[in-house]
């Protein structure tokens, strides 16, 4: 695949200059993108205090499968309408977007940090430890994703936890690579050989020198994968390993409501999925306004 | 350049044993599935006799030493639950799963590469958002959700298509439809910055001058620079969908490899589930090198790259 | 857009219609049936899961009630269970008799039967097959068979080494063991038990035309069975996705549909010309494994009993099967041999939560899963509910069949900590095979996770007696014992709803599902199609 030329690297300590590329496009940022996110962020934080009932409990005084408020037999205590065992869609959908957001960035910090780590070792130190992590990184992509999770979740048993360490372990390949291309071009760059010529220790040229410049591409594969972890998650419950419920979960209340996509009840069904195109249409958005600021020679991603 | 082809095709190898150990070992830490392949009434001497039918009571050096053997061999074992040897259930399922990535592959094209285009041509314009918007709804919509939709609205509603199982052409649009959207969006993207470096270069500048019309221009010179990584984007696409395309399976009843491995798994049917991995893993291993091999023939740099 | 120079990505886009052609064609030519459109019709079944290869041979049979489903299609057994009788319809035999003191039993076959390849059922198949037996119950079979004899061409007779009370419900049971189903023993011999598997050959209505694994089993018409088959060709499809199912039977793809799930039923009543199939099944139950253990929660019964007071079991039959199952008492169907009637649960969620504060939880407790027998994870899911509003927090564990078998036939080592399952309850034969599966020490499904002494030393009682009316006692002792100790807590007898379409011939719904102690819908060869 072709070699990556970054043009905006940043010299050493300048961690400043990417915060001030950022901000520079500010003007042409993603409104929409990051009031949907933001929006998502604050439901996360502050579910206890927004939902208007318990996720997990049936609503009393309604039934199961109401319809949202504005129709026939609609409930205004349950607005979205409930679900299969009479739960509240609207405090599930509330509660759920912890669980999406959760898994998303976490689980994309887990893998951004193994993929990141490993790239920037195997371009920096090279050799037969670069061979061996890139053998590995080959032999991981060729294993499809979703089996692997699959396995994986089978192993351990599935909660939201695992379920993050296990999208890590899977989705870590991407960053890999394209770091480490990055590092092997920064590595013949002129602040860093000096910095090698004065006698800086591996690790410290590493810390002050690759990584900071790292940092944008890494960033913006970050933002483009936090979606796909999220339509991970929803695979994986659909599959039955994904987070145990009664725990809400977007993933979850699509697979649970299947059938009912057939019997009619079309709300059980495109309120989650509305939330999980948000979450991940945000991202997206998000992440190639970021990639446009940050580092637009990056044709592969 | 024979040199790299060597080095490539070594990696190639290893990558291909790493890959197989790792299934090994996967696979044999999710549990025992001796007592899932015993008939009912089995005893412990029957799960033993078992366990020694099939090899199992090995240690697992030996174990993977025996599979390897046999694998260069092309015995790729025989399932737990078929009972057949899985190399024969993976070429009967092949086709299936050859016809849907196929279809897929060609709708990721066409939805991708026209946006792409569009979204190039008329870059930062509304056009460019819209196309962006329906490249990126296929990254956003869980594929299982999209098949129910499909079927619900063209099967059961409209009555058009057929709900599920392979058969002609209109048994393959829909799931062909629920996964090759997903890969839309990296075909838009692929397509759109290859095309937009064109577009900006001298080049296209010098032929815009000499009063070209744009049309010329574009399908010209700014297209063929985006076909080639774009065709080989879809080609390591198609092998990664013939292989895995688990839910689109188990939603459309297709009799694919996806589903083969999914049912495996779920079934501890271990020697299934490796060939599989092992053929798969074979197909994206082979699909990458093959493009490293072209793209060093096209670019020399790249003969020079670790 | 029209731009004229496009020719290469045209040319590229024709080239890739003809390679799906081409593999599409090549697709299509394995599925169509040789045998073509026949003047008697073709039914399609949607079944509901995978398919596993070892369920066309009888001499493999796994224990549970999904073999049978296939075995009465392509197979048959001496005797049978069919329509209203449990263990005894004829089948290959057209009479039998056991011996005043059960210590044998004499079968005579009928007369000109014949396998699928032409070959006479005699005998000497019939002694293969008995001895040859693997399956579930193989072990029991073999203890107590002293030999088979072969009495004349039409004749054998099984000798006993001890009264065996149980041999013909066990015998004849599909769900429960199969020894009696006939393969051909050269043929057998001859391709081995894999093979055997890819190509079953049997004396069953219908024969396989075409396998093809874990997708399809298309069969045809037996024209040398001993009753008429009307259908002509018989396909099997495994479709896993319950929405894609009920789009095949609304658009025709499908003739019957297994295992309607809850949300659906309603919608698929209303279809035009379609029937929908309640077959009244085993019992749903809760199980609390390791309940001996002092330091677990459910050792003290207050709790087990506030379990039984949470669950609201009309709102579950309602959801699940449209209120098409039956709430009732027993965890044992009522209609089986010295099983008791036991009245409806009581739901009273105060009542449970003073007892679980009595019992020292005044806050609840949690348990660390709750897990359904797969796949009914929704009916799981409302227990879990039902078992929080009076406290106790579980968690929902979902795996496959398969694997969950496994793990209750590895015992308690398989289920740490504090957990409840939710068993469904296989059907058939007696009380006793409830109580052996599910209950017993050392049971095929309990193993050693519930182990109530008493109980079980009054069974052992009741299996070495030969006075029905001891027998009688004690089996009734012991359900009650059960039922008033909460050691399991019966949910809902379940209906597995099924659904016939328009295209096959039923007045009622029993037409299609006339046997009683299956949900499936044999016997297959009584099933008509519309002209």
């Amino acid at each position: 695949m072709a070699s990556i030329a970054a043009q905006t690297t940043v010299a050493p300590g300048r961690t400043g200059s990417r915060l001030r590329a950022v901000v520079k496009g500010a003007r042409e940022a993603p409104l929409v993108a990051i009031v949907i996110l933001g929006g998502l962020i604050l439901v996360a934080v502050f579910a206890d205090l927004i939902a208007p009932h318990d996720p997990t409990l049936p609503v009393k005084g309604t039934n199961i499968f109401d319809p949202p408020f504005w129709m026939e037999g609609g409930n205004a205590t349950t607005p979205l309408g409930t679900d299969f065992l009479g739960r509240d869609i609207l405090s599930r959908l509330i509660y759920g977007a912890r669980v999406s957001l959760i898994v998303g960035l976490m689980g994309t910090l887990v893998a951004g940090s193994i993929g990141t780590a490993l790239g920037i070792v195997s371009g920096y130190v090279g050799g037969w430890v670069d061979q061996i992590i890139m053998r590995v990184t080959d032999a991981w992509l060729a294993l499809p994703a979703i089996v692997f999770a699959i396995f994986l979740a089978a192993m351990v048993g599935p909660s939201m936890w695992n379920i993050v360490v296990i999208l890590g372990a899977v989705y870590w390949t991407r960053y890999a690579r394209v770091i480490r291309g990055e590092v092997l071009t920064l590595r013949e760059r002129e602040f860093v050989k000096l910095a090698e010529i004065a006698g800086a220790s591996r690790w410290r040229v590493i810390k002050r020198h690759i990584l900071p410049n790292v940092m944008n591409t890494a960033t913006v594969l970050a933002s483009l994968t936090v979606g796909v972890v999220i339509i991970a998650e929803a695979s994986l419950s659909f599959l039955g390993v994904g987070v145990p419920p009664p725990e809400p979960a977007w993933g979850l209340m699509l697979s649970e409501a299947r059938p009912t996509l057939m019997a009619g009840q079309w709300w059980l069904t495109v309120f989650p999925g509305a939330c999980i195109l948000l979450i991940v249409l945000a991202t997206q958005l998000f992440g190639d306004w970021l990639r446009v600021r940050l580092d637009p020679q990056l044709r592969n991603l | 350049m024979r040199q790299f082809i060597i080095r490539r095709i070594l990696y190639s190898i290893v990558t291909l044993l790493i890959l197989s150990a790792t299934i090994f070992l996967i696979v044999r830490l999710t549990g025992d599935p001796v007592a899932l392949m015993a008939e009912a009434s089995a005893r412990p001497e029957d799960l033993d006799r078992i366990r020694h039918q099939w090899g199992l009571d090995r240690s697992w050096p030996v174990q993977y030493v025996t599979f390897m053997q046999n694998a260069f061999r092309g015995e790729l074992g025989k399932s737990f639950n078929y009972r057949l040897p899985v190399s024969e259930l993976y070429f009967q399922r092949l086709p299936n799963s050859l016809t849907l990535g196929l279809a897929a592959t060609l709708i990721s094209l066409l939805i991708g590469v026209p946006a792409g285009i569009i979204s190039a041509v008329k870059v930062n314009t509304a056009w460019d958002s819209v196309a962006k918007g329906v490249a990126l709804l296929g990254l956003s919509i869980p594929g299982f959700w999209l098949g129910l939709v499909l079927i619900l609205v063209f099967s059961v509603w409209l009555r058009w298509l057929p709900t599920s199982g392979a058969g002609d052409w209109r048994h393959v649009i829909m799931p062909a439809l629920a996964l090759g959207w997903y890969f839309a969006a990296s075909m838009l993207r692929l397509t759109r910055s290859s095309m937009l470096e064109v577009l900006g270069s001298e080049y296209i500048k010098l032929a815009r001058l000499k009063g070209l019309p744009d049309v010329v221009v574009i399908a010209l010179h700014a297209f063929k620079n985006a076909l080639i990584p774009v065709f080989t984007l879809a080609g390591v696409n198609m092998v990664v969908m013939v292989n895995a395309a688990v839910i689109i399976e188990v939603i459309f009843a297709w009799p694919g490899i996806g589903r083969l491995l999914y049912e495996g798994i779920f079934q501890r049917d271990f020697p299934l589930v490796q060939g599989v991995v092992i053929m798969a893993g074979f197909m994206i291993v082979g699909i990458n090198l093959v493009v490293d091999i072209l793209y060093a023939f096209i670019d020399p740099r790249i003969r020079l790259t670790r | 857009m029209r731009r004229p120079r496009f020719e290469a990505r045209r040319a590229l886009r024709l080239l890739a219609v003809a390679l799906i052609l081409i593999s599409v064609g090549s697709a299509t030519s394995q599925l169509s049936s040789p045998a073509g459109a026949a003047a008697k019709g073709k039914i399609v079944l949607a079944w509901h899961a995978g398919f596993a290869s070892r369920w066309l041979d009888p001499q493999e049979h796994d224990g549970t009630a999904t073999p049978d489903n296939f075995l009465t299609a392509l197979h048959d057994a001496l005797v049978k269970n069919q329509g209203t009788q449990l263990y005894d319809h004829p089948g290959l035999a057209e009479r039998y008799t056991i011996a005043a003191d059960a210590k044998s039993a004499t079968f005579t076959l009928r007369k000109g039967i014949k396998f699928h390849n032409g070959e006479p059922v005699t005998p000497q198949d019939v002694k293969f097959s008995y001895e040859n037996y693997r399956g579930a119950k193989a072990d029991v079979f073999k203890k107590k068979t002293e030999r088979v004899e072969i009495v004349d061409d039409r004749t054998i007779r099984f000798v006993f080494k001890e009264p065996f009370l149980d041999f013909a419900t066990l015998f004849g049971t599909a769900n429960v063991a199969a020894p009696g189903w006939v393969v051909p023993e050269k043929y057998y011999k001859q391709v081995g038990a894999d093979g055997f598997k890819q190509k079953p050959i049997g004396a069953g209505p219908y024969k396989l035309l075409h396998l093809e694994p874990g997708v399809k089993i298309e069969m045809e018409a037996f024209d040398g069975y001993y009753r008429p088959v009307n259908v002509k060709q018989l396909v099997m499809v495994s479709v896993p996705e319950p929405a894609t199912r009920v789009a095949m039977l609304e658009r025709g793809e499908a003739d019957i549909i297994y295992f309607v799930p809850g949300e659906l039923i309603n919608k698929v009543g209303k279809l035009p010309g379609v029937t929908l199939a309640p077959v009244l099944s085993g019992s749903f139950f809760l199980e609390f494994p390791g309940f001996q253990d002092p330091k677990n929660p459910f050792h003290d019964k207050r709790v087990r009993e506030a379990v039984s007071l949470a669950i609201d079991r009309r709102a579950i039959n309602q959801a699940e099967t449209a209120g098409m199952g039956k709430p009732t008492g027993n965890w044992i169907n009522p209609d089986v041999q010295y099983a008791i009637e036991w009245p409806e649960f009581e739901r009273n969620v105060d009542k449970a939560r003073q007892l679980l504060r009595e019992a020292g939880y005044p806050n609840g407790f949690n348990v660390d899963w709750v897990t359904p027998l797969p796949s009914f994870y929704s009916r799981g899911e409302r227990v879990i509910a039902q078992l929080r509003e009076i406290g106790i927090r579980g968690r929902l564990q979902t795996m496959e069949r398969g694997i969950f078998l496994q793990r209750l036939q590895g015992g308690l080592k398989d289920w740490p900590g504090v957990q409840i399952i939710l068993h469904g309850a296989r059907i058939g034969g007696s009380w006793s095979f409830w109580y052996e599966g599910h209950f017993k020490c050392g049971g095929f499904n309990s193993r050693d996770r519930i182990c109530v002494r008493d109980l079980d030393g009054k069974f052992d009682q009741y299996e070495r007696s030969i006075n029905p009316a001891e027998r009688k006692k004690l089996a009734e002792e012991i359900q009650r014992g059960i039922l008033e100790n909460y050691y399991l807590v019966p949910v809902f007898r379940h209906a597995f709803v099924n659904a016939i379409g328009p295209r096959v011939v039923a007045q009622k719904w029993q037409d299609v599902f006339p046997t009683i102690t299956t949900g499936y819908a044999y016997p297959w060869e009584d099933l008509k199609v519309k002209e």
